[in-house]
């Protein structure tokens, strides 16, 4: 069904597109001067009546079987009530509603026999007809994944609207253009060869335009609704985009020989009446119509395809570039060498085909150049890659996640790797000692490829496979806790003050129950307050819980929040924390050992405080005994600190990377 | 009629039409949403002063009914301060005191119980405990 849904779309893309470029070039050529021009005018207009027809019958059945695909029945396609609903009740109903009314209100606009002997009525009849046209593809937008994107809906949908005209006023012409070409060049066409010169002198320097506009609006496209390289490469959406963009490159190639080679070629007096010429323009401007054809059935299957930004992408190839790695100073060198070698070699190319004379040498010694500072520069930048390498994490940074992780970790990896991730275990004197996983060299992996290692393991050295042992879920729970690990080795530079706009420490989300009431969590406090967490025991921080619900008022003018965690995890902890003085901060009382387990893996000790600032990062740590925590004064100076930083950084993804 | 006059009347009637249908339709249905919420809210509230009828309050008067946990007993100012999940139509989720229309409601609770209560108030501000039972 999907099948006759694609053939459908494609229809009724090629003959919308296909309506704007035929009346863009009967308006572009200009009232008729001759019988054979006079005759190719009334056979693009029968023309655009079939296109017409078309569009609104694969329209309809684009209709009937997007009603059978949505309601998952194909018998859907067929009740009144599944059709009126889909048309009637969704926003593409209506979009679709307003685009047939059009088109049968051109349809029947040119289906009128009008005299047009008077100039007025024949650019009116003419311009009419291209209004509407433009009209009914530009609608399209509004229904497309262009209409989807929030933020900045209507600048997505303005760039898609160009990107449509364009295509609709460069594509849509070619098959008007060959046809007065076929019948300029043939041996009764004579008189009608200036006018067709003229035509597509003037269709070239408008496709000029059209194409910067559409490669502008693909490109600001192609950002908003890829997003990444491995949007493009990774998923079907991506591919998809590669294909059209593989079928441009000869239509605009072609195109290119048209105004450089033959347009020329045709403007002296002596060859205007060569129809070989025209014939050879006729076949070029029939293979680009053809090429435009590949293309628009590229892009209606694109039109069914989930956006590349919204699907997991599959990573093609072994390798990926990466300049993370350059924090090895000899790397580093051997790549700034080699990209500039590679720089001044497309410079070179550049002079070689802007230069007059002696461009072979230049061209030859510019390719070694790139081809020198490709050899250079490159392989210091290339690392393994895999195909889960850009899937995003199944489950967020959550201490939950972490400390299940820790559990999985305990149990599966911790012999060999060592308990801390040292890579110390009992295998640490193997020829191929397990990875030090809080190394910098782990933390440059994404999170996709260390799901990988886990998932098939490294047989050469030794590292097992554990997609059978360890469902999804469990593996990046394990990459949580990893990254928490590597996060926790590097916080010992975060001390006891907020050290001034250095945010870089993510705190792992967690859950706040507080009794039986619904749960919220840490990160519903972004934006909005700073956090002061608590992982307290009683009775030794009896005093220090009642010295904080004493500076509890203070603190909350000052925008922090304080959670406290009971490291004994009991339902009862707020009673236990006594009625005076009153405790007015949430207290967790269900669900607080994973924080305590997480929050611990950064500060160790019987009492810790954590504080995190607006945005989600940690800022400041206290552990050890709890009567060795800051004066209310010592901690209300640090959230100073906090509440004066003018430079905000964004808040922390949800998922590690 | 000309070409040219059958084009101009045929866009005006275009426009006109697509005007009027987005009048008339699209922006119907924005109007039409929030005459559904603010009535909803209007049926919420009835329900609310029909409770509050049910049990003997003056006129005008709702009720709201919530859980929460206490967290300090003022019995000096009669003060409960609860934290509790959100009251529709009332408060978000968060801590607040409460006042007990009784100095003796709080005898039957401790700080660090999880409680069922009801407010009862003609407006907001007003709004006071009128009954707390153990959750």
């Amino acid at each position: 069904m999907r099948t006759f849904l694609l053939a459908a779309l494609w229809f009724h893309l090629a003959s919308s597109v296909s309506i704007v470029g035929a009346s863009f070039v009967l308006v572009l050529a200009g009232r008729s001067v001759s019988p054979t021009t006079e005759r190719w005018e009334g056979a693009v207009v029968r023309w655009l009546r079939i296109l017409v027809v078309i569009a609104i019958g694969s329209g309809i059945a684009s209709l009937l079987l997007r009603t059978a695909v949505f309601e998952g029945r194909p018998q859907a396609a067929l009740e009144a009530r599944a059709v009126g609903h889909a048309l009637l009740d969704t926003r593409a109903g209506v979009i679709w509603l307003v685009r047939h009314g059009l088109l049968i209100v051109l349809g029947w606009f040119l289906a009128m026999r009008a005299d047009l002997t008077d100039t007025r009525n024949w650019i009116a009849s003419r311009g009419e007809a291209l209004a509407l046209g433009v009209l009914v593809l530009a609608l399209m937008s509004g229904s497309s994944h262009a209409a989807a994107v929030t933020p900045g809906t209507t600048r997505a949908l303005a760039v898609d609207v160009v990107h449509l005209v364009a295509t609709g006023v460069w594509i849509g012409g070619f098959v008007p253009l060959a046809l007065l070409l076929w019948a300029a060049s043939r041996a009764g066409g004579a008189e009608a060869r200036r006018y067709a010169r003229r035509a597509v002198g003037r269709f070239s320097l408008t496709a000029l335009v059209a194409v910067a506009l559409l490669m502008v609006s693909g490109v600001m496209n192609a950002l908003v609704q890829v997003e990444t390289v491995a949007g493009l490469a990774g998923t079907t959406h991506g591919r998809l985009l590669i294909a059209k963009l593989a079928v441009l490159v000869p239509i605009v190639a072609v195109a290119a020989v048209n105004r450089g080679r033959l347009l020329p070629a045709l403007s002296t007096p002596e060859t205007i009446d060569e129809p070989r010429l025209m014939r050879r323009l006729t076949g070029f401007v029939a293979i680009e119509g053809i090429l435009a054809l590949v293309l628009l059935g590229l892009v209606a299957a694109m039109t069914l395809q989930t956006p590349a930004r919204h699907a997991q992408p599959v990573w093609p190839l072994p390798f990926r570039l990466s300049l993370d790695v350059l924090d090895v100073s000899a790397t580093r060198w051997r790549w700034l060498v080699g990209s500039q070698l590679l720089v001044l070699g497309v410079a070179a190319v550049v002079a070689a085909l802007v230069a007059r004379g002696r461009r072979g040498p230049i061209l030859a010694g510019a390719v070694a150049l790139v081809v020198l500072g490709a050899g250079v520069g490159v392989p210091p930048i290339v690392v393994d890659a895999y195909p889960t390498t850009y899937r995003r994490p199944l489950v967020s940074y959550h201490a939950t996640s972490i400390a299940a992780g820790m559990s999985v970790y305990r149990e599966r990896c911790a012999a060999c790797h060592g308990a801390a991730g040292r890579g110390d275990g009992v295998a640490r004197d193997r020829q191929h000692p397990p990875a030090d996983l809080r190394s910098s060299a782990m933390a440059r992996r994404h999170a996709g490829e260390i799901f990988w290692l886990i998932t098939h393991g490294l047989p050469q050295r030794g590292m097992p496979g554990f997609e059978r042992e360890l469902p999804d879920k469990d593996r990046w729970d394990v990459i949580n806790f990893i990254r928490a690990l590597g996060a926790a080795d590097a916080s010992a530079t975060i001390g006891r003050t907020v050290e001034p706009e250095r945010a870089w420490l993510v705190a792992p989300d967690f859950t706040v129950s507080v009794g039986p009431l619904a749960p919220g969590a840490l990160r519903d406090h972004r934006g909005r307050r700073s956090v002061l967490v608590v992982l307290y025991t009683l009775p030794e921080a009896q005093s220090r819980m009642a010295q904080l619900a004493r500076a509890y008022d203070l603190l909350w003018i000052m925008g922090v929040e304080v959670i406290a965690v009971p490291t004994d995890a009991s339902p009862d902890a707020i009673k236990a924390l006594g009625a005076t003085p009153p405790v007015l901060f949430p207290v967790v009382t269900d669900g607080a050992a994973d924080i305590v387990l997480t929050y611990r893996m950064f500060a160790p000790g019987p009492h810790t405080e954590v504080l995190i600032d607006r945005q989600g990062y940690i800022r400041a740590m206290w552990s050890g005994d709890s009567v060795a925590m800051p004066a209310s004064t010592a901690l209300t100076a640090q959230v100073e600190q906090l509440n004066d930083e003018k430079n905000v950084p964004p808040f922390p993804d949800d998922h590690v990377h | 009629m000309a070409v040219w006059q059958v084009v101009l009347f045929a866009n005006l009637t275009l426009a006109v039409g697509l005007g009027t249908g987005y009048a008339a339709w699209g922006r119907a249905a924005g109007t039409l949403d929030r005459e559904l919420d603010s009535v909803r809210a209007r049926v919420e509230q009835l329900e609310r002063e029909r409770q509050a009828c049910a049990t003997g309050a003056r006129a005008g008067e709702q009720q709201w009914e919530a859980r929460g946990i206490v967290r300090a007993i003022v019995p000096g100012a009669n003060l409960l301060v609860i934290t509790h999940e959100e009251i529709r139509d009332f408060l978000p989720a968060r801590t607040t005191s409460f006042r007990a229309v009784s100095p003796t409601m709080s005898d039957a609770v401790h700080v660090g119980d999880a409680i069922r209560f009801s407010l009862r108030g003609t407006a907001r501000d007003d709004a006071a405990l009128v009954a707390i039972e153990r959750w």
